[in-house]
């Protein structure tokens, strides 16, 4: 039950009445002026408090306003003179529950008191509920914030760089690990839209521009180049998709995996691949060196007879054979150095096909002495290309001289030798060079030696070199070579260059 | 008539100074520019001594050495290795043949070593030869 103060000047009013509530189970506090009613709420603290309304000093709508500044949640029914309804109406403006005339009818108090507990009982409900509720608010605020934490915890530490964009394509989400690859800080990307900052491939994706949907939202991962802050040109491997919200697109995001330390640990590899290759070269070339000498002691011999006899035909025997072997001298330190020297490509504008047909013009005399036909096709789309000349001149060279070879060294009987040199533009990014020949062909075992190690089959002919030289400078042109062949049948080897057209 | 010597040898440069010193030295040269074509001008010729090199394209030294210690009908044939392959690599294939199945065979008589001199060859073919 409640606790009531009652506060009225007239002794036996207060004496009756809190008499009555005591006996109907209420606390009953009593005081006999306004100013002591005061003093006595801020002690005792009841939820109820009937007071009068005529009181000399403090009346009874001053204590009204008093309590209710001290404390709006308490019920405060006034007791007025019977009639006096401008006072009572006053008292309902400042915040009375309720109001009863004097005399106080028993039947009239107990429904103001139960009408003031129902009040004070409602609003303690109310409180407890809103209590409960700014607790569920408060767990359900501080668990979505974990697992949001978690999450910003998460993109901020991952390796992989993390860049989300909003439906605007403006840039809302840039991790360490993107900060890395793009040497932007993060405040720096904050007003930049994705197209500031990515490939056009990228950008495309992230804005849209495809079209998307649901079923389709997410691109797989390939290789790509980014180019950072600084003009860094740096290879990541790229993944993105997009972000939907009621299958409505609300953003995107993309995942950069730094591919340098890999690219340069491969690197590394076949640098020391290279290094153990010509570890085996040496014996091989030992051999190849010891027939050089030989050539010379050969030839300064065959000098001295000329000399001492004054044979001009021996002289010059002797002569041509010195100049042979210096000639294979300078070719083998050449094909050595270029083997062992990384030499970035010169790109330059240049028409692949008079290259194509050099080469097939200063082979012309060796294939007509062994009876060998050269055919050329060349396609005429080939054109005008942006490519390292030295490189398709070198490596055409070496593959078209060893088709020539396959067909000397060749001993099966056919109706004719022939070597094919062809060229063709391919998916617009390649120029596609085939040299086929009919000659003696290849066991599986002598292709798979190809390009990987020091080997030759020609005896005193090759250096076995020169099909390793030609591998590192398609390879350092970013281009391709594969072979094809079968004993007895014949051999094509198919070089693949990109290409980048006249700017 | 003068003995006649086999000058076997792919590279061209090789086969004319070999056969200027054998000329040079009064004997006749022949020449051969692989395996194949030597064993028939061995049976063709009857050369006195072969001046044999190991790696050539077609049919190596390595089988041509073997056919000259093996056919009985050409064991008068000398035999001298002019090679820029190590004489030890010679014997382990010659080895590794014999241990596949194949007749002995016995070490050639001189095992010359690519570069030699004029005068090394002269002297080695005289004394072979005498």
């Amino acid at each position: 039950m409640p606790k009531i103060l009652l506060i009225d000047d007239e002794d036996d009013i207060l004496r009756v009445l809190s008499m009555s509530l005591r006996s109907d189970g209420y606390e009953v506090v009593t005081a006999a002026s306004g100013k002591e009613g005061i003093e006595v709420f801020q002690d005792q603290l009841p939820q109820i408090i009937l007071t009068d309304i005529k009181m000399p000093g403090m009346d009874g709508l001053q204590v009204l306003r008093h309590i209710k500044e001290l404390s709006p949640d308490t019920e405060v029914i006034i007791i007025t003179g019977h009639g006096d309804i401008d006072s009572a109406i006053e008292a309902l403006q400042y915040g009375a529950s309720d109001f009863i005339n004097k005399p106080v009818k028993d039947e009239a108090l107990s429904i103001a008191l139960k009408r003031a507990e129902e009040k004070l009982h409602i609003r303690r409900q109310l409180k407890e509920y809103t209590t409960d509720l700014e607790t569920m608010v408060k767990i359900a605020t501080e668990e979505f914030e974990r697992k949001s934490n978690f999450q910003a915890e998460l993109i901020q530490s991952s390796n992989d760089g993390i860049v989300a964009t909003d439906d605007e394509s403006n840039i809302v989400i840039f991790n360490p690990g993107a900060e890395r690859i793009f040497n932007y800080r993060r405040f720096e990307v904050r007003d930049m839209a994705a197209r500031d900052l990515f490939p056009t491939e990228v950008a495309d994706f992230l804005e849209k521009k495809n079209g998307c949907d649901k079923k389709n939202r997410g691109l797989s991962w390939k290789e790509i180049v980014v180019t950072s802050k600084t003009g860094e040109k740096i290879p990541v491997r790229f993944s993105a998709t997009h972000l939907f919200e009621n299958n409505e697109v609300m953003g995107s995001v993309a995942f950069f995996q730094d591919l340098r330390e890999i690219k340069r640990l491969e690197k590394e590899l076949v640098n020391s691949e290279r290094l153990a290759a010509i570890g085996q070269t040496v014996a091989g070339l030992a051999h190849c060196i010891k027939n050089i000498l030989h050539g010379f002691k050969g030839g300064s011999y065959l000098v001295d007879i000329g000399i001492d006899r004054d044979n001009t035909e021996k002289l010059t025997k002797g002569w041509q054979m010195i100049q042979r072997n210096i000639a294979r001298t300078s070719d083998l330190v050449l094909d050595l150095l270029s083997y062992s020297k990384d030499r970035e490509p010169e790109y330059e504008s240049c028409f692949p096909n008079a290259i194509a047909d050099d080469v097939c013009e200063l082979l012309k005399d060796l294939a007509n002495d062994y009876d060998i036909e050269i055919v050329k096709d060349f396609s005429p789309d080939v054109g005008e290309r942006v490519m390292d000349p030295r490189i398709i001149y070198r490596s055409l060279l070496n593959l078209a001289s060893n088709a020539i070879d396959a067909c000397i060294f060749d001993e099966n009987v056919k109706d004719r030798h022939r070597v094919i040199v062809t060229t063709t533009v391919e998916d617009g990014q390649f120029i596609r060079f085939d040299v086929t020949d009919n000659g003696a062909g290849m066991s599986d075992e002598v292709q798979s030696k190809l390009f990987t190690s020091f080997f030759s089959t020609k005896g005193a002919k090759g250096t076995g070199l020169g099909l390793l030289v030609t591998g590192k400078l398609i390879e350092e042109h970013q281009g391709t070579i594969g072979v094809s062949s079968e004993p007895g049948m014949g051999t094509t080897f198919v070089m693949r260059l990109p290409f980048s057209n006249e700017d | 008539m003068s003995k006649k010597v086999l000058v076997v040898d792919d590279d061209p440069d090789v086969r004319l100074f070999n056969t200027t010193v054998v000329e040079e030295n009064g004997y006749t040269p022949l020449e051969a520019e692989n395996g194949e074509e030597a064993l028939k001008i061995i049976q063709d010729k009857k050369p006195d001594l072969v001046i044999l090199d190991i790696l050539m394209p077609k049919q190596s030294g390595i089988r041509l050495y073997r056919e000259l210690k093996t056919n009985k009908a050409l064991a008068g044939v000398k035999v001298v290795i002019l090679s820029g392959i190590a004489k030890r690599t010679f014997l382990r294939s010659q080895k590794a043949l014999t241990e596949f199945g194949d007749a002995e065979v016995p070490e050639p008589e001189v095992y010359l070593e690519k570069p030699v001199d004029s005068e090394e060859l002269a002297d080695v073919m005289r004394k072979v030869l005498a």
